[in-house]
């Protein structure tokens, strides 16, 4: 809800213009009222419509100053005629208006113009660029006949304004990592993958492993979805990724290294947060140095997922291309609070991205880790990819083993199907809840997957005791439970079946319920502040900890969540940062940066929106999946990605909703 | 197959094809200003735009497949009324200098605004200065500029050189050279030809002459064996005088073919009657007193023909080793393939998604083949392996392995490959033995082709489903070259590899089926289009002059196995080698009299020359002359041979390898010294103790040539590049192209 003056957002249509300020009519969207701690808006304007906050706003200069920030910003565009003409047209002719030069015959041609750009322009940012402008002709005619009538300037004119634009996709905004998703499907599209992959490279360095094992909250959000299916965006981003590694090109940057500034920033931990933090800040000429507990570089993307799902020698590709940058890696090592200490002093700034790589434990009865058999998550996919990826430690071979584990996550899912490509007897999953919230907490295809390769899923059940001999595992008791629906609506209840319980023999149980952050290398006397889960805590928009200069991104700050959820505050931090360290420790957002929260708390997508102007029914491309025969007893990997076929006509698909939104303060 | 309705009629539309493609396919017009029927949709233009029924809004023609039962109309007020506000804004500050244009008269802005009637500038936006851009042979000026990007579609897509992108700016948007200041590319002028303004323009012809000054003779480039159609345009009347008859330009059907630019550019080839002006008698009794006629494949099939009918009147050798040795060549292939031709056709390589290409500089070589391995690799994302001795920059971008082999183990590489592609064929076995039993440790450590490599190859062909195998001239003229072309006959017969044999000239594959060839030449000789002691040619030094390739009939046998028609663009006031074989006795009045007479026993049709086509129809079928007939062979009798050692080459070695744009004396007039240059790496310098920029004399055999030296930093190794483009016709010709070379500095 936000008190407006005048709103056409969404086609609402709130006019308070001849009503007491304390009769006004409130909008009901999260609209950005308050631009920053420091501004107030006075309006914002976008594709879908336009809200004065105030009385005092000149909407005909308003109106220009979107058709400028347009041309300004149609570097994203001018891919077509109806976008790259009209846009000028209206820009010069509504500043012709405003300066109080133009014409009755102008506003005519305004419209015509604007109704050829919704008409025929390629992507939405020109289709909907006219929208706010012909609200604001049609609502505020007067002011714009005032201009014309008496050959006057509109009343701010001369006055200085600022107007903040952003351009955004339902996509991209979406994204966690803000990732411009039409630009990198346009490279795909126009055959030019060393563009579509500069465009994924801005905000997303990891494009091998994000065109791989990404959930793809961006999905949920493409407004293909209101036509027919989404577009299937992450797996294009493949194709950018697979042109420069095979044709063994140098790294596609986002842009050139800058030099060297002298500063220096250490970051904890080379899993997705902190190669991204480190992505970043090199280009900026920042010196980084990464530490790292374990022998290998990349975190649980190396050691967590498996093999089969992310190919190491892809997400190699992804690393080398950090440390194509010059970011300085010391493996082996876990920084202690001393050595934290010692960081502090030495460094600009300190980023922690060490990530949640505590296995919680699934409390049952006589749960004690001495057990032999019972085998945290992580240890257990640590053992796996460390031999299978990098031929360290020892092979895992369950031959002849029955194994439980208890999850209903990723990470539960790469247990169970590393268990089965182990040679385990029988691989059992054991879920509270149904196969619909499985599925939902994973994907589809990971659920069928494993089905097919032969794991047997228990659900509505949960582990009560574990039985042992002597500290060996022998058995399990477990309860189940029935979901009760909720009379009020709300999430299902469970509730437990009494006399419903069964025991099987087990050799392992392995918990993958949750993992939490080890943080022993705090010191003490920072009195860093936590979140209730035990996670770093920060604001969400500069990831900067309560101590000065210490920062943390990823699943350390957030909990366990996705490899782009890391990402994406990784490269908010990094931007942070490297202003950070340059203007003598100041905490600052961008403008851009600003807008972005802004939309996101918004919404760009509107899932009711009516989709025009393309045809329905051109069917969402499936990769092809290696058989389960192939598969299941190596690490061969599953998703072969589109072929080159498919992927056209997947790219084909998007509509390229890019969208320009601008406030005025 | 998709059945749906266009302005009411039922139509179909296969897997893959848009509406609009539907829509020319059966005669509907829908407008278009950035289509280009070869690339994928540009989609800048939007005039494509159509109404189908059920669907708010427009729906682009140009990049929507049909759904089934889906009613579409391509016409209407509404669709009428963008459409012409497109064109408006297409006119918004478009410079009104037509009549200075070169594109005035075949350009399509001017055609759609008379089209739209726009008569006057309806909307109007504030004009922008914008600097013209020389980029050596390539004019550019952005204000004629509408932005439709076909150049850069095709120079990325088609060309694979992807040296122009748009400066993304709204109206400010621009064609900018990609990654360097000043346009770095191979100049085959696609660009000029794409654009459907004046904005991109030949520095050359720019303000020479009007369109409609201009008569196009259709005929088929002299240069390579790809045989791509083009037209003379020659100036003949408007502001024409006498003797001014000249070719101005070469333009291409850009729709669906493609020309590099030694055809674009090189076509002032026609033979100066001045310059070789011995009476015909002379050459006469030349021939008459000669023991063989030397000839390069620098001819068409009828004046093959004509040289075999002399050959078989005078009982005199034919001599030409780069033909015979294609020849050789294919006669022991075709033991193996069982066929007498070679299975793969550009098109094939074009819907390839896997690719070998061994033996051959192909960039330079053939740039029809290079094209269509492009199109391969960005339309099909086609695997690519180029395996050669040296490093191509150009390639970068298509090929997806580079296997670097020694210099000299050709045949050894392409035992290992054949081992591996026919490991579960039926070969017979004899030859599956000889294939089990190689010595696979001794030609990897000689080729420097590891296993490993080859697995990858492999690899990467797994999900393929079209295959081809390229070789080149590299083989062909390799000592081995009989027991290769075995190997890869059984490729051929018996893998899912369709396989092609790059021949070298424009005509070796014509020449190699029509004359009878000698192994030596012996005694006297008589050149044409050749060194001898009495020459007979249309370029170089000479004794006698006939009529260059742009100045006769006649016909060629294309890479595709096609037999294709040329015509005279060019006025030649001397004589014929068929007015010389008249007086010799054979008896044909004029050279195309012996089209029909071509031998068909290889697959040749008695076709006459004058019912030969040589267009492509509107939607795009090659309708130009005819392929050869397949034929079957059945000389099962030959066995491969083991392959035992491998030559070596060691110290500095040089490659017989013309640069870009260049093939031969009839492409060389203009040449500039860089282009002459022997190229090197850094370790090549340093081998032959020469620095860039020094002059240097090599001794390569009989031969002792001055060239000027320039540092290749993309080249690694001891192989050096060395032009034969500007030798006497048929210098190197036939012989292995890698040569021990010594080299002495001589200045700098």
């Amino acid at each position: 809800m936000s008190k407006v003056y005048f709103s056409t957002w969404r086609g609402e249509a709130i006019n308070n213009l001849d009503k007491p300020e304390d009769a006004w009519e409130e909008s009901a969207y999260k609209l950005p009222q308050q631009y920053n701690e420091h501004a107030e808006s006075k309006a914002f304007i976008g594709w879908d419509g336009v809200a004065l906050f105030c009385k005092d706003v000149d909407v005909v200069r308003l109106a220009t100053e979107y058709a400028a920030q347009y041309q300004v910003y149609s570097e994203a565009c001018g891919r077509c005629a109806p976008g790259r003409w009209g846009g000028r047209i209206l820009y010069d002719l509504l500043d012709k208006i405003a300066r109080g030069e133009g014409t009755v015959a102008d506003l005519e041609h305004l419209k015509e113009v604007s109704k050829s750009m919704q008409m025929t322009s390629k992507c939405e940012i020109g289709k909907t660029v006219p929208n706010p402008l012909l609200d604001l002709m049609e609502h505020f005619e007067s002011d714009f006949m005032d201009c014309i009538d008496n050959q006057k300037a509109s009343k701010h004119y001369n006055k200085e304004i600022n107007y903040i634009a952003k351009i955004t996709a339902p996509c991209t905004d979406a994204c966690p990592a803000h990732v411009d998703i039409p630009g990198y499907i346009e490279g795909v599209r126009d055959l030019r993958f060393d563009d579509s992959l500069k465009a994924t490279r801005q905000t997303m360095p990891l494009a091998h492993t994000c065109g791989r094992v990404c959930p793809h909250p961006c999905e949920d959000e493409c407004r293909r979805a209101n036509l027919d299916s989404p577009v299937s965006i992450m797996e294009l981003k493949r194709l950018g990724a697979d042109y420069e590694t095979d044709h063994e090109f140098h790294f596609f940057h986002p842009a050139e290294k800058k030099p060297s500034i002298g500063k220096r920033v250490c970051v904890i931990g080379a899993g997705p947060a902190g190669l991204t933090t480190a992505y970043y800040l090199a280009l900026e000429g920042i010196d980084v140095d990464v530490y790292e507990e374990l022998p290998v570089l990349g975190g649980e993307v190396a050691v967590g997922v498996p093999e089969y799902r992310m190919p190491i020698d892809k997400y190699n590709k992804d690393i080398e291309a950090v440390k194509d940058l010059g970011v300085t890696f010391i493996t082996n090592t876990r920084v202690s609070a001393d050595m934290m200490r010692q960081f502090e002093k030495e460094y600009d700034a300190v980023m922690i991205a060490v990530g949640t790589r505590l296995s919680k434990k699934v409390r049952c009865e006589n749960e004690r880790p001495e057990i032999e058999g019972y085998w945290g998550a992580i240890e257990m996919l640590d053992q796996v990819n460390l031999w299978e990826k990098y031929g360290i430690g020892e092979k895992v071979d369950l031959t002849g083993k029955t194994v439980v584990c208890v999850g209903g996550g990723f990470t539960s899912m790469d247990v169970v199907r590393c268990s089965i490509r182990a040679n385990a007897k029988k691989v059992i999953m054991i879920y509270r809840r149904d196969e619909k919230t499985i599925i939902r907490n994973t994907t589809y295809e990971e659920y069928h997957e494993a089905v097919e390769e032969g794991v047997e899923f228990i659900f509505h059940s949960a582990v009560s005791r574990m039985n042992d001999e002597n500290d060996v595992l022998k058995s399990l008791d477990f309860d189940r439970f029935e979901l009760v629906p909720d009379p009020d609506g709300g999430r299902p209840q469970l509730v437990k079946i009494e006399g419903g319980g069964f025991s099987k023999e087990v050799d392992f149980l392995i918990p993958a319920v949750s993992q939490s952050a080890d943080l022993d290398l705090l010191p003490e006397e920072w009195e860093l502040e936590m979140t209730s889960w035990a996670t770093i805590l920060t604001n969400g928009k500069d990831y900067m900890t309560s101590r000065q200069g210490i920062f943390a991104a990823g699943d350390c700050e957030y909990g366990p969540m996705t490899i782009v959820n890391a990402v994406g505050q990784a490269k908010r931090a990094a931007s942070v940062i490297s202003r950070y360290v340059q203007n003598g420790g100041k905490i600052t957002l961008t403008d851009d940066e600003i807008m972005e929260d802004h939309l996101r708390k918004m919404k760009v997508y509107d899932k009711k929106e009516k989709v025009t102007g393309w045809l329905a029914g051109l069917p969402r491309q499936v990769s092809e999946k290696l058989h389960v025969d192939v598969r299941k007893d190596n690490n061969k990997e599953v998703n072969l990605g589109f072929t080159q076929e498919e992927a056209l006509s997947e790219a084909d698909r998007c509509m390229r909703c890019y969208y320009i939104a601008m406030v005025a303060h | 197959m998709i059945t749906f309705t266009i302005d009411g009629r039922h139509v179909t539309a296969a897997k893959g094809e848009t509406i609009l493609n539907v829509a020319r396919r059966e005669g509907i017009y829908i407008p278009t200003m950035c289509y280009l029927s070869k690339t994928t949709p540009c989609a800048s233009c939007r005039m494509c735009v159509v109404e189908a029924e059920g669907v708010e809004g427009f729906v682009l023609s140009c990049q929507t497949p049909p759904t089934e039962g889906l009613v579409v109309n391509t016409h209407s007020d509404l669709l009428q009324d963008e459409r012409v506000n497109i064109m408006r804004m297409y006119d918004v500050n478009h410079p009104l200098e037509c009549g200075v244009c070169d594109k005035s008269g075949e350009c399509d802005l001017q055609n759609k605004t008379l089209e739209f009637g726009i008569d006057r500038q309806h909307f109007s936006a504030r004009d922008q200065i914008r600097d013209i851009k020389e980029w050596g042979r390539i004019h550019y000026d952005p204000s004629l500029c509408i932005l439709c990007e076909k150049c850069v579609h095709v120079c990325n897509e088609i060309i694979g050189d992807d040296a122009i992108e748009v400066q993304f700016g709204g109206y400010k948007s621009t064609i900018i050279p990609k990654n360097s200041e000043q346009l770095d590319c191979t100049f085959c002028g696609e660009c000029i030809a794409v654009c459907p303004v004046g904005a991109l323009v030949s520095s050359e012809f720019q303000y020479r002459a009007n369109a409609w000054e201009l008569s196009r003779i259709p005929a088929t480039c002299a240069h390579c064996s790809s045989g791509c159609a083009l037209e003379y345009e020659v100036k003949t009347s408007g502001a024409a005088s006498a003797g001014e008859e000249r070719i101005f330009r070469v333009s291409n059907n850009f729709e669906y073919t493609t020309l590099c630019g030694a055809g674009r550019f090189h076509f002032d080839f026609g033979a100066d009657i001045s310059e070789g002006s011995a009476d015909i008698s002379e050459a006469v009794q030349a021939i008459q007193a000669c023991d063989a006629i030397r000839f390069s494949s620098l001819i068409t099939n009828e004046e093959a023909l004509i040289l075999q009918q002399l050959k078989e009147r005078l009982g005199i050798k034919l001599y030409n080793e780069e033909a015979r040795h294609f020849q050789e060549f294919m006669h022991a292939y075709a033991r193996k393939s069982g066929q007498l031709h070679y299975s793969a056709t550009l098109e094939d390589i074009k819907q390839s998604d896997a690719i070998i290409m061994i033996g051959s500089r192909i960039s330079t070589d053939n740039p029809g083949v290079r094209y269509a391995i492009t199109e391969a690799a960005r339309h099909n994302g086609a695997k690519v392996s180029y395996m050669h001795p040296l490093e191509d920059v150009l390639l970068h971008n298509t090929m997806t392995q580079f296997v670097k082999y020694e210099v000299g183990t050709e045949e050894g590489v392409i035992a290992l490959l054949a081992q591996e592609l026919l490991k579960n064929a039926n070969v017979n076995t004899e030859d599956k033995a000889v294939l089990d039993q190689l010595d696979e440790g001794y030609l990897s450590a000689e080729s420097n082709v590891g296993e490993e490599e080859i697995a990858d190859m492999m690899a990467s062909f797994l999900r393929s489903k079209k295959r081809t195998f390229i070789v080149g001239s590299d083989v062909i003229s390799h000592e081995q070259r009989e027991n290769i072309a075995k190997l890869v006959g059984l490729i051929d017969a018996y893998s899912d590899f369709k396989v092609m044999v790059v021949p070298k000239h424009v005509n070796t594959l014509g020449v190699s089926l029509i004359c009878d060839l000698d192994a030596e030449a012996g005694g006297k000789s008589v050149g044409y289009n050749a060194q001898g002691d009495f020459i007979i040619a249309s370029s170089g030094v000479r004794h006698m002059s006939v009529p260059a390739l742009n100045q006769q009939e006649g016909t060629f046998v294309s890479i595709n196995k096609q037999v294709l028609p040329t015509n005279v663009a060019l006025g030649f006031s001397g004589h014929t080698l068929n007015d010389v074989a008249s007086c010799l006795g054979l008896s044909q009045k004029e050279t195309i009299d012996y089209t029909r007479q071509l031998p068909e026993g290889k697959g040749f049709q008695r076709i006459a020359f004058d019912t030969l086509e040589n267009f492509y129809d509107p939607l795009g079928k090659d309708r130009r002359g005819y392929c050869l007939q397949s034929i079957a062979t059945n000389e099962a009798d030959s066995v491969l041979n083991d392959v035992e050692e491998l030559p070596e080459f060691n110290g500095t070695v040089v490659y017989h390898c013309n640069p870009v744009l260049q093939f031969n004396s009839y492409t060389a007039s203009g040449a500039d010294e860089e282009e002459r240059a022997l190229i090197g790496s850094p370790q090549f310098a340093i081998a032959a103790k020469i620095s860039d920029g020094d002059s240097v004399e090599m001794t390569l055999g009989q031969h002792v040539i001055r060239r000027y030296f320039r540092v290749d930093n993309t080249l690694k190794g001891t192989v050096a590049l060395n032009p034969t483009f500007d030798l006497p016709l048929g210098a190197f010709d036939g012989q292995y192209r890698f040569e021990k070379v010594k080299i002495m500095k001589v200045g700098s």
